[in-house]
């Protein structure tokens, strides 16, 4: 690795940490602006330091096969989790014997 | 049964066959190897932060109220240790890659020691929750205890969530104090740093999901704090 490479890394390592505390004091900040929303403001802010950890921290920047099979899992995750868990929890038949679904006789 | 050496033969594009004399130059698929170690751990926080969610849309009242017990400042604080741990460890690949080795060194055990104190900031945390009575097993989160139930299904989570990552550290430091014994020893070198990538793409799987972790459980129920809902 040649010096020229090096410090622009170097330079590119600091810039994303600069990047990840502005999102940080603003993970903090947001509950001040506004309370509406703050679960999806949160997740929000979640999400775009998680890109900037894989792209810039993991090197995922340019490897298209080790993004591909992010993607790839990631929506295996959607399709089979969300999806079937959302058909499975409107179809519940225990509701009203389920400790975890019916809060008032399990308190 | 013999136990007969037979060579593996790999062809290259003009036709001509090699005996494969190893795989330890297979930088790539060393990394991808790990990236698929990497999904597992993705797909066992993702399914808790599933269940997370899904209890969250059945109590979501006491979720905020729960979450607005927690200590937010020492789970910032902790947020941004682990933000700048990810620093140093991605400096002590590239100085390694560099040729830096001395450098290299003294980056990870600046990463090592920003994890014992993100472990001990954790420890003060938990016991302050010991001591008013929310713990695993313990007081308010016992069956027979008043707590709503909503409550103690975001408590058992944070535990348990915020205990599994804790773990992770504690695997983080073993592999990074490894690391430095293979550096010591000549196995990792600026030509070989295969241990020492992996490592540093480990350690930051360990930041990425506290990334969500923090969130999740200390920040939902700040906006009620406020706005004077509750009080944490």
């Amino acid at each position: 690795m040649d010096k020229i490479q090096y410090e622009r890394e170097r330079k590119l390592y600091y810039k994303v940490l600069f990047g990840l505390l502005f999102m940080t004091a603003l993970t903090f900040i947001q509950p001040h602006i506004y309370v509406a929303g703050t679960f999806v403001s949160q997740m929000v802010i979640a999400v775009i330091k998680a890109w900037m950890i894989l792209m810039f921290y993991m090197h995922l920047k340019g490897d298209k096969l080790i993004g591909a099979m992010g993607a790839f899992s990631l929506a295996l995750v959607l399709v089979f989790f969300i999806i079937v868990i959302a058909v499975d929890v409107t179809n519940f038949q225990f509701g009203a014997e389920s400790y975890i679904t019916s809060a008032p006789h399990a308190n | 049964m013999s136990h007969e050496y037979i060579p593996e033969i790999a062809t290259d594009r003009e036709g001509n066959k090699h005996e494969v004399q190893g795989w330890q130059d297979d930088f790539y698929g060393g990394k991808l190897g790990f990236w698929l170690f990497m999904f597992t751990e993705v797909m066992m926080f993702g399914a808790m932060f599933l269940v997370l969610t899904y209890y969250n849309t059945l109590h979501h009242e006491d979720f905020l109220l729960a979450s607005s017990h927690l200590n937010r400042w020492l789970g910032g604080t902790n947020t941004v240790i682990l933000l700048v741990s990810a620093l140093t460890m991605g400096l002590s690949l590239l100085k390694m890659r560099a040729g830096d080795i001395k450098g290299s060194k003294l980056m990870i055990w600046a990463t090592i020691l920003l994890a014992l104190i993100f472990l001990t900031i954790k420890g003060v945390e938990w016991t302050e929750e010991y001591e008013r009575g929310v713990f695993l097993l313990h007081g308010e989160l016992l069956a027979s205890s008043s707590m709503p139930f909503g409550e103690k299904l975001f408590y058992g989570m944070y535990f348990t969530m915020t205990g599994i990552h804790g773990v992770h550290i504690i695997i983080g430091i073993g592999l990074m104090v490894w690391l430095i014994k293979r550096i010591n020893a000549g196995l990792v070198t600026p030509e070989h740093h295969i241990l020492h990538w992996n490592i540093a793409l480990y350690w930051d799987i360990v930041h990425l999901i506290w990334v969500f972790v923090f969130p999740y459980f200390y920040m939902i129920g700040a906006g009620d704090v406020v706005a004077g809902g509750h009080h944490g």
